[in-house]
């Protein structure tokens, strides 16, 4: 599975179908969602602390991602039971190891949107990783589930299941984790 | 006046048991055509950013073969996935974008011929 942002959907699907492999798209509005089921992708709402609550309720048999990096991102994350926790690449990251048990606990897949990392310069990216590096290493210690998606709007930055898996394992998760956490299929809500 | 003897020292051949072991990686470059000069540079400046000399002399890579789209990889044996990770980064080769796709990692180039049809 990839997570991708709802754009060019037609060249997304293309170069996903290559892979063979299966794209969650975040959506923001019930149009976009419509859009990725017709186009046979799995829509996932993009939601923040500033989504009003009848909104939230609206949700709740959906599935959500939430973009996490601030304490009370994360902790909004696992108050709503998000089914993914998108990192990132920032330098004030907060993970520790009670937020990777409660991620945890809600099945919650931590996801670490590569194109971010990429778009950085070569100083700024040692420093990403080396949050990353941690943020892994809590999720080791806990099991919680962790991957890194494309994380894109671009076609052309969508990177093949192989090398998203060994960035993961380079980044200290166990080659057999990474794949497991990589091919699992995912069933839309 | 003392003269030196200069003799010729025949080369030792390291015997094939000890010589370090190697992985060959089968890449398809997608979207682009590519050759492969431009290939050369654009893979090797990518992953120097991304490991560094160090990191960079230890997995060893080096371009064994470029055909069509097809490009086969030599590299340090247990460091293939290092190498696979850091061709993530690779985004454009001479300003067009591109895929590295890794496709077959084997322990000779015989099978990756095979796989990807190359004669």
């Amino acid at each position: 599975m990839d997570v991708v942002y709802a754009q060019p959907l037609k060249e997304l699907l293309a170069v996903s179908t290559y892979f063979k492999e299966q794209l969650i798209v975040l959506v923001t509005t019930e149009k976009d969602e419509k859009v990725a089921k017709t186009n046979s992708l799995i829509p996932c709402y993009l939601v923040s602390e500033k989504t009003p609550q009848s909104d939230l309720q609206k949700l709740s048999q959906k599935k959500k991602a939430v973009i996490g990096g601030s304490v009370s991102a994360n902790e909004f994350a696992v108050r709503i039971k998000a089914d993914y926790l998108l990192q990132p690449s920032n330098t004030k990251q907060f993970f520790d190891l009670g937020l990777a048990k409660k991620l945890s606990d809600n099945k919650t897949i931590v996801v670490l949107m590569f194109e971010e990392l990429m778009k950085a310069n070569s100083f700024e990216r040692h420093q990403y990783w080396k949050n990353f590096v941690e943020v892994v290493r809590y999720c080791k210690l806990k099991k919680t589930k962790f991957i890194v998606a494309s994380g894109t709007k671009d076609p052309l930055l969508l990177r093949p299941p192989k090398v998203r898996e060994s960035l993961a394992v380079i980044l200290g998760l166990p080659q057999e984790l990474a794949r497991e956490y990589i091919e699992e299929e995912v069933k839309s809500k | 006046m003392t003269s030196i003897k200069i003799t010729k020292q025949k080369k030792t051949i390291t015997p094939l048991s000890k010589r370090e072991r190697k992985r060959y990686i089968l890449f398809e470059v997608l979207n682009a055509e590519v050759n492969e000069k431009d290939f050369y540079f654009g893979f090797w400046i990518d992953l120097l950013s991304f490991f560094g000399s160090k990191g960079l002399a230890e997995i060893n890579p080096k371009i064994v073969l470029f055909k069509g789209n097809k490009a086969i990889v030599k590299c340090a044996r247990g460091k293939e996935t290092e190498l696979i990770a850091g061709t993530a980064f690779i985004e454009k080769i001479r300003n067009k974008k591109v895929i590295l796709n890794p496709v077959l990692t084997s322990g000779t180039v015989k099978t990756l011929k095979e796989y990807a049809k190359i004669e």
